[in-house]
């Protein structure tokens, strides 16, 4: 095929990622040096950076930070963690029990995340099943406070996150050669050690995959969060696409909130080069 | 490969396993359970697992009034929805080709489901739900078509420009949605296109479009170059041999790309929260029912949250081999 037939076949979804994706960044950052409320969306003013320095200067801004690296910490081994060992006992059941399984672990993965949400906040209702059982051992009644909303939102995010991993894990873990597993076999070594020593150093790339694309999805929380502190704004249990949301659409500084979210996608090109750079040498030599 | 022997190592690893599962399946359990009861049960000091069932939270949710003979109006819809359903499973027996079969019964079905307001007095969730689906299947038709002509040119194009808009694409990816969105909220009130489908639509198009190109591309280079070479000696251009050729073999790709779309689509909060006023999509409604003072809101979320849970439930389960085969091809490779 050559260039110009490709570009003909290209150009309608290029136009559409220029137009909707490179075009809207640049907006932002030109945005972000403007003050824009509501009243002068027609007239915005030149401000400079003063929407960083306020933003830099902003505690909030900070709290939202630390919590979102806080979860990020805590959310993303839990998920992985857990999506391994499950994929590795799975693997050891057989093929019929499997499919019954995996449809029950697919369930909170299929399931809109701000209905999943709204389901595992049923649970914690004040007629809710564990809100109960929360009463009948600890004696006290369950209340949101900062604390347990923290709490609920890193419980929600082990429930909806680990079953991609886990489905991922699996799949990688049927590539696993079989001549290896029965040599190592032969050899004496115990399940603990296969898992160790061929299942992990066979599955690295994928654990670096899963690793990068659970840290997106963390860094970028939004539905669950929203959900749970929604008519609860005074938990504070905010992450930084929730602070940008409501300094756009409640405080209504538009300026400011495109100065976070530049922010925010510096940062995430910091995390993110090294691997574009070697999925571009990946396809350099795979052509 | 020899399975594990031991009993008890086995016991425990069913243990483990079937913990896991009901982790996963109790906010489900629990939800649909509320959904059926008054406000007065699901409030109840000890959880109650056995008592009387009642579809009012349904209709409260659904409906203004209760048509005068709702058993009529129930037999009805569900005869003509059970025609369809079987005109659709032996569409391979028409002297048409099955695609017509399929598309003529999303048509009808959706022409009714546009009719049933004019006889029974509905709510606004109703009109949350149709929009769900007009925004669901446009973002779907658009994004597929002008993903397959830039995933075939990238599979089959080796030079440098296409790895490049790859890794571009995946970069941008990466990026969270609100980035593009206050920029989009800003274009559409300057266009006048708030609140309208079209902005939702090509702006959902947009978000998706890196992940389409990526996945349709991985099913494109699946099929042999040889196919299409064929079609081209025999005099065809490379678009027709595309159109003609290339396409009928790779429908088991395109639906698995659609069922991931439709997925986005279906299930996009964010997007769809700062872009509309009042022609909300199901998500978007729905969060609405996240808190409040009044007792009965618990019971009503838990239908909200069945309700927008069902659709998707019984899309999945209709196309779950796809949905693996897409999770699982893509990802190994990468």
């Amino acid at each position: 095929m050559n260039r110009r037939i490709f570009f003909m076949f290209m150009s309608p979804s290029l136009f559409v990622m220029l137009m909707l994706m490179v075009f809207p960044l640049l907006t932002s950052v030109w945005l972000s040096m403007h003050f824009i409320t509501f009243r002068n969306i027609n007239e915005p003013v030149f401000v400079g950076l003063t929407n960083y320095v306020e933003v830099f200067a902003d505690l909030k801004f900070w709290s939202a930070f630390t919590f979102t690296m806080t979860f990020i910490v805590i959310a993303v081994p839990m998920q992985i963690f857990t999506g391994f060992l499950i994929a590795v006992l799975l693997d050891q059941v057989s093929r019929r029990i499997r499919g019954i399984y995996i449809a029950a672990f697919l369930m909170p993965f299929i399931v809109v995340p701000v209905v999943g949400t709204l389901m595992v906040k049923q649970l914690f209702e004040s007629g809710g099943l564990v809100a109960w059982a929360y009463r009948e051992i600890v004696g006290s009644r369950f209340f949101l406070t900062e604390q347990s909303v923290k709490t609920l939102i890193l419980l929600h995010a082990l429930w909806a996150g680990t079953p991609f991993s886990l489905i991922v894990f699996f799949a990688g873990l049927q590539t696993v050669p079989h001549e290896l597993v029965e040599a190592s076999m032969i050899d004496g070594a115990t399940r603990l050690r296969q898992v160790r020593h061929i299942m992990i150093p066979h599955l690295r790339s994928l654990f670096v995959f899963i690793f990068l694309i659970s840290i997106m999805d963390a860094y970028r929380v939004f539905d669950s969060v929203f959900v749970l502190t929604e008519q609860n704004p005074v938990y504070k249990a905010e992450v930084m696409m929730l602070y940008t949301f409501r300094t756009a659409m409640s405080v209504t500084r538009l300026g400011k909130a495109n100065a976070m979210s530049v922010i925010t996608v510096v940062m995430i090109l910091v995390v993110l080069l090294p691997f574009l750079y070697r999925t571009y040498k990946e396809q350099i030599e795979e052509r | 490969m020899k399975r594990i022997e031991n009993r008890y190592v086995l016991a425990v690893i069913y243990t483990i396993l079937t913990l896991y599962a009901l982790f996963s399946v109790l906010p489900f359990f629990w939800t649909t359970l509320q959904s059926f009861k008054t406000p007065r049960q699901a409030n109840s000091r000890v959880p109650l697992f056995i008592f009387e069932p009642t579809a009012d939270n349904y209709t409260d949710l659904w409906l203004k009034a209760i048509p005068d003979d709702p058993v009529f109006v129930t037999l009805v819809l569900l005869a003509i929805f059970g025609l369809l359903t079987v005109i659709a499973l032996n569409a391979k027996r028409f002297p048409v080709a099955p695609g017509y079969v399929y598309l003529a019964v999303l048509a009808i079905g959706f022409f009714v489901l546009l009719q049933i307001p004019t006889f029974v007095r509905i709510e606004r969730f109703y009109n949350y739900f149709i929009n769900t689906i007009i925004v669901t299947a446009g973002t779907i038709c658009v994004s597929i078509s002008i993903g397959c002509l830039a995933g075939y040119g990238l599979a089959r194009y080796t030079g440098l420009a296409g790895v490049i808009i790859l890794v571009v694409a995946l970069g941008f990816r990466s990026l969270p949605g609100l980035s593009y969105i206050l920029p989009y909220w800003w274009f559409g009130q300057h266009s006048g296109l708030y609140d309208t489908h079209i902005l939702l639509i090509i702006t959902l198009v947009a978000i998706n479009q890196p992940f389409t190109i990526w996945m349709l591309r991985s099913f494109f280079m699946n099929i042999p170059k040889e196919i299409e070479e064929s079609a081209m000696v025999d005099g065809a251009n490379r678009l027709t041999a595309f159109i003609s050729v290339i396409i009928p073999i790779m429908w088991p790709g395109i639906v698995s790309t659609a069922l991931f779309t439709l997925l986005l689509a279906y299930s996009d909060f964010l997007l769809v929260r700062i872009l509309t006023q009042s022609n909300w999509t199901l998500t978007v409604a729905i969060s609405k029912y996240a808190g409040g003072e009044d007792p009965g809101h618990i019971t009503l979320a838990a239908a909200a949250a069945v309700s927008a849970a069902v659709p998707i439930i019984i899309v999945v389960f209709i196309f779950q081999g796809q949905l693996v085969k897409g999770l699982t091809s893509g990802a190994v490779k990468g």
